[in-house]
């Protein structure tokens, strides 16, 4: 079945609500399973649109956002799944597989943003030298909107106007630019430590920077909870350490003063 | 001496935060991701989310004001109920005017911890959990499944604010003993916060050759001998090459081209 712009310009508004909840991560409307029930009922086929978020969300329920990561994006998945079953007759099982590309694509969008809004970032900096809160305040949340207009944008021409050249678009790709904005990811937390150490790092805590770096390579932790309660008993025993320091050195004070007195 | 310190260094003391505004701040903190990049991560989201809160305690003053947003622009990311958590506690000590130094280093040594604690509550328990029943009950096409699913992660939104609440409580009752202790904690929290950025590095960083990549014709590949010498050396490396860049007064937007750049051409090689 052919879909109308109506239903169309439905999935944007769909697309539009729950990129925003991907943004925050709250009520969860930009899981597969949420999703895919929206885009049934803007296709009018609310079973189908169940069906179909069911099966997305089960796949994609491994990929998990992990670090600065982004996976194949779930939110496209889950509404291309519910198109794509109901505009070629598959099963959503089948339907899953053949949104992958748009997934992907989603994917890239996401990548493009978390390297582009790198500029978000700097003005922020700019506004809180300058103290303006009320910049700050309303550019964050700009920036929240333009992400999910762009994504229910993609969504629109996805479903709607160019689900064939999109598909081969996507396979055309060129999967190295793509891989270089991967590379360029997983190094740009670098910068965001680096300029942590600049404000935190101190001579004589360096070394602690090194014991936690060598527990998280060699201990296969799960998080950096145990680096945290290891840090927080050696933090203790600095603590135990420089109190005694400066008990005896009041003391000694103290002790020098009184012979100073009994001197007279 | 506390009281001296008090009136010595605000006017401001009698404004006081309701349990409606943690409540306020909290659920606004569902805004915390909004500007999220690769570099800063959270950062523009987090601060943001206190800001009304903050210019409540401290008017328009804008040396605070300006000193809130700087610290709180700093690197941030972190499992979001543990970030309005992290919010209130936050907060609470700004409310009690304690050194912004001492904020600021646990501020930075807990987001990285309470991130585990997050994601082990929230992505790694109750998702699967959720999901595994919803999707048991959508499988037959019943709409039942997908308005539990809602139902359950409304509550998960909103208990942000609970969250938030916690923090402020938890922040209270700590900051009530801290007094003259404020040296000796500013100490802990800089030990706290090196050895978990240290922790962080591995997983937040990522810096590989590809495994094609080998010396001569079947030989060793190139990262096996980095990695036969110190694991995750490369990550560390270079966040030590970007912190020493920045010493040198580099300039940021540089450095991040330097890095997409990097990461193009290495892409292109194929050696990454």
């Amino acid at each position: 079945m052919e879909i109308t712009l109506l239903q169309g310009l439905l999935i944007l508004l769909v697309a539009f609500i729950c990129a925003m909840d991907q943004t925050f991560e709250a009520f969860y409307w930009f899981r597969p399973m949420v999703v895919g029930f929206l885009t049934g009922l803007a296709l009018g086929d609310v079973t189908l649109g169940v069906k179909c978020g069911a099966v997305t969300e089960l796949s994609y329920l491994g990929l998990l956002t992990v670090g600065g990561t982004v996976p194949p994006d779930p939110l496209m998945a889950g509404i291309m799944t519910v198109v794509l079953a109901h505009t070629t007759g598959q099963s959503p099982e089948a339907a899953v597989g053949l949104s992958l590309p748009f997934a992907l694509l989603a994917q890239w969008v996401g990548i493009g943003f978390n390297t582009g809004y790198v500029v978000i970032a700097h003005k922020c900096d700019e506004y809180a030298a300058k103290a303006d809160a009320k910049g700050l305040f309303n550019l964050v949340w700009f920036a929240v909107i333009f992400k999910a207009a762009v994504v229910a944008l993609v969504a629109f021409l996805c479903s709607f106007a160019l689900q064939g050249p999109i598909q081969s678009f996507v396979n055309t790709f060129p999967t190295w630019l793509v891989h270089g904005f991967e590379i360029a990811g997983g190094l740009l937390p670098a910068v965001g430590l680096g300029m942590l150490l600049m404000v935190m790092l101190k001579k004589e805590n360096l070394a602690y920077l090194f014991l936690g770096f060598v527990m998280a390579t060699f201990l296969a932790l799960p998080n950096v909870l145990p680096v945290a309660i290891t840090a927080a008993a050696l933090a203790y025993i600095n603590y135990a350490h420089e109190k005694k320091i400066d008990e005896a050195k009041v003391s000694i004070e103290a002790a020098n003063e009184g012979g100073e007195i009994d001197g007279i | 001496m506390r009281v001296v310190r008090l009136m010595a260094s605000n006017e401001n003391t009698e404004r006081k935060l309701s349990k409606k505004d943690i409540h306020r701040m909290g659920l606004l903190s569902i805004g915390m991701q909004g500007g999220f990049s690769f570099e800063r991560m959270q950062a523009p989201g987090f601060t943001m989310s206190m800001l009304p809160t903050f210019q409540k305690l401290y008017g328009d003053s804008e040396k605070d004001l300006s000193e809130f947003m700087t610290y709180n622009m700093q690197f941030m990311n972190t499992e979001m109920h543990m970030g309005a958590f992290l919010m209130g506690l936050i907060i609470s000590m700004e409310e009690r005017r304690e050194d912004r130094n001492l904020i600021a280093g646990i501020r930075n040594g807990l987001f990285g911890p309470f991130a585990g604690l997050g994601d082990a509550i929230f992505w790694f328990t109750l998702l699967p959990i959720s999901a595994a029943i919803c999707c048991s009950l959508a499988q037959e096409g019943s709409v039942l499944g997908p308005l539990l699913y809602m139902g359950i992660w409304f509550v998960a939104a909103i208990s942000r604010m609970w969250f938030a609440e916690l923090g402020y409580t938890v922040g209270q009752k700590f900051v009530e003993n801290i007094g003259e202790s404020t040296k000796y904690l500013t100490e802990a929290a800089g030990i706290l916060g090196m050895m978990v950025v240290g922790g962080l590095i591995p997983s937040y960083v990522s810096l590989a050759f590809s495994d094609t990549l080998v010396f001569g014709i079947g030989g060793t590949t190139v990262q096996s001998v980095f990695d036969g010498i110190l694991p995750n050396m490369l990550p560390l490396g270079f966040v030590f090459l970007t912190y020493w860049l920045f010493r040198k007064d580099a300039n940021v937007l540089v450095v991040i081209l330097g890095i997409i750049v990097f990461g193009i051409l290495m892409a292109l090689l194929g050696w990454m």
